[in-house]
């Protein structure tokens, strides 16, 4: 699925101007990084592409699309979004292997598939053995694991995700990286990846966009022509990611300091 | 841990030990206070058995745990339903609010007179104060669980496309649930209190109307041993209470508390 926002102005009725006139693509299959400072509209930005904007809060101005399709007139079961939190907002009360089946379940996917689908992932997660632990008996990473794979379980077409290995240490957020980006290149789901951290940015985005602080405006679109499948613990060694990192340092510099 | 439930034990011991001798046990040499006044532990026990040989405790017995349980059963529905109604209804939260927080600040208890004149010497009576008594505890907790229904869950299930009733089913209800649960043993030990007092205040039979008799004609044995009566029952309903609790929300992380 292609997602193409256009002048999108998001203002809440407080007063605050959260993003101003941005445009973006994000073609089919592809994986874009936003990268800007905290607090810059980005997960604002996310929250209108997915209608969780309360609309007696906002005043959105602009266009979001969904193949070709205004979001304010799609049906959000058609449209299939995913969404992958900072925070994994797993259900506290259901295990491991019923969280990865929720999206199934409200989807109506008959129970013999719901259960081969749900194994295949975990096992791909490394979640084998702990599918009926309940999320606080695991770990922070596992936790996010299983965020990512319930998200994947439904295949949604497209999927938005707001820092979500923002809460990890630097090992685990480096090793889902590299799940994420193999789970990718597998899937070539759509993806919109917001961060506040640059080299997450360069690593898994195949175009990297720059905001500015609030109110978040596009201040540049980089193309990261590093070719795939990339490997996140050698890349960052590269000479073509050192280019890449200073080149967009010295556009978001300004914006980070404040 | 062997150590420690032996500790418990001889402090009990202790306890029962030092209360016999103080009123006139092991021979009487140690008789401090009238055993009128206090009843000696060991003719407690002893009166259990008279108590039960009449045929009474049983039918007590039954009288006020059917009047504790029916309160607890209208208390948990209509608690759990107000709170709900208003949980979502917020415009109406809003308008009856100051009520409920006036009612709750009375003392339930002291209601029992006039439930005793609108509902007769009867159960209903009981199972009202039962009910009462309860209510709020429900309620308040229903309604606490409402709001603080995680945001981030119920976006979660509305980006997969869920509708009201998926929302209520996997997030609504369960999150509501563990306040409800939370809440169940005190309910329990309110519904058990209403029941009793209900008893003292005007009533036929029952637990509470047999020590209201037994204290007017000064049978302290008898009285003790209500008391014993209504502690092992309290104990043994609140532990299952506890144990339900457990069960339901296993997924808690331990120590947390109504989260």
């Amino acid at each position: 699925m292609r997602i193409d926002i256009e002048g999108l102005t998001i203002r809440f009725r407080g007063g605050v101007e959260a993003v101003r006139d941005v445009g973006l693509s994000v073609g089919s299959g592809e994986l874009v990084a936003v990268v800007g400072p905290s607090g810059c509209g980005k997960s604002t930005m996310l929250n209108a592409i997915a209608g969780l904007l309360p609309a007696a809060e906002v005043d959105i101005g602009g266009t979001v699309a969904l193949d070709g399709a205004d979001i304010r007139r799609a049906d959000r079961r058609a449209l299939a979004l995913g969404y992958v939190f900072q925070r994994d907002a797993l259900l506290p009360w259901a295990t491991i292997a019923a969280n990865v089946e929720l999206g199934l379940r409200i989807r109506g996917v008959p129970a013999p598939e719901r259960a081969r689908r749900v194994a295949e992932l975990i096992g791909i997660a490394g979640l084998a053995g702990f599918e009926r632990y309940y999320p606080h008996q695991v770990s922070g990473g596992m936790r996010q694991r299983t965020s990512l794979i319930r998200t994947l379980a439904y295949e949604p077409r497209a999927i938005l995700m707001d820092e979500p290995f923002g809460a990890l240490d630097a090992q685990n957020r480096m090793i889902l990286q590299s799940e994420l980006l193999r789970m990718w290149e597998r899937t070539r789901t759509t993806i919109l990846f917001v961060t506040h951290d640059l080299a997450e940015a360069i690593t898994l985005g195949q175009r990297v966009v720059a905001f500015s602080k609030r109110p978040g405006r596009v201040t540049g679109v980089f193309d990261v022509p590093i070719p795939g499948p990339r490997d996140v613990f050698e890349i960052r060694g590269t000479s073509e990611f050192t280019r890449l990192e200073r080149e967009i340092w010295s556009h978001l510099r300004e914006d980070f300091r404040a | 841990m062997i150590a420690r439930v032996a500790r418990r034990l001889a402090l009990i011991a202790a306890v029962l030990v030092a209360w016999e001798a103080a009123t006139g046990g092991f021979g009487g040499g140690l008789r401090a206070v009238d055993p009128i006044l206090v009843a000696r532990p060991s003719s407690a026990v002893a009166e259990i058995g008279r108590y039960a040989a009449t045929g009474l405790l049983t039918r007590d017995l039954v009288t006020t745990l059917q009047a504790a349980f029916a309160g607890l059963a209208l208390g948990m529905v209509l608690g759990v339903g107000t709170g709900l109604v208003l949980g979502y209804l917020r415009p109406i939260a809003d308008t009856v609010e100051p009520l409920l927080v006036a009612l709750n600040s009375l003392p339930r208890i002291a209601l029992a007179p006039i439930l005793i004149i609108a509902f007769g010497l009867g159960i209903t009576s009981k199972i009202f104060l039962a009910f009462i008594t309860v209510f709020f505890v429900i309620f308040f907790n229903t309604y606490q669980g409402v709001q603080s229904v995680d945001p981030d869950l119920v976006r979660v299930v509305t980006v997969m496309g869920g509708t009201r009733a998926h929302l209520a089913r996997y997030v609504i209800l369960p999150s509501v649930f563990s306040w409800i649960f939370a809440a169940l043993r005190t309910s329990v030990s309110f519904a058990l209190s209403g029941a009793v007092v209900g008893e003292f205040v005007g009533s036929t039979a029952g637990l509470g109307y047999r020590m209201t008799i037994a204290a007017g004609l000064l049978d302290t044995e008898r009285v003790y041993a209500i008391l014993l009566i209504l502690m092992v029952v309290a104990v043994t309903l609140v532990e299952v209470a506890r144990r339900v609790e457990g069960r339901v929300l296993r997924w808690r992380p331990a120590g947390v508390v109504g989260a």
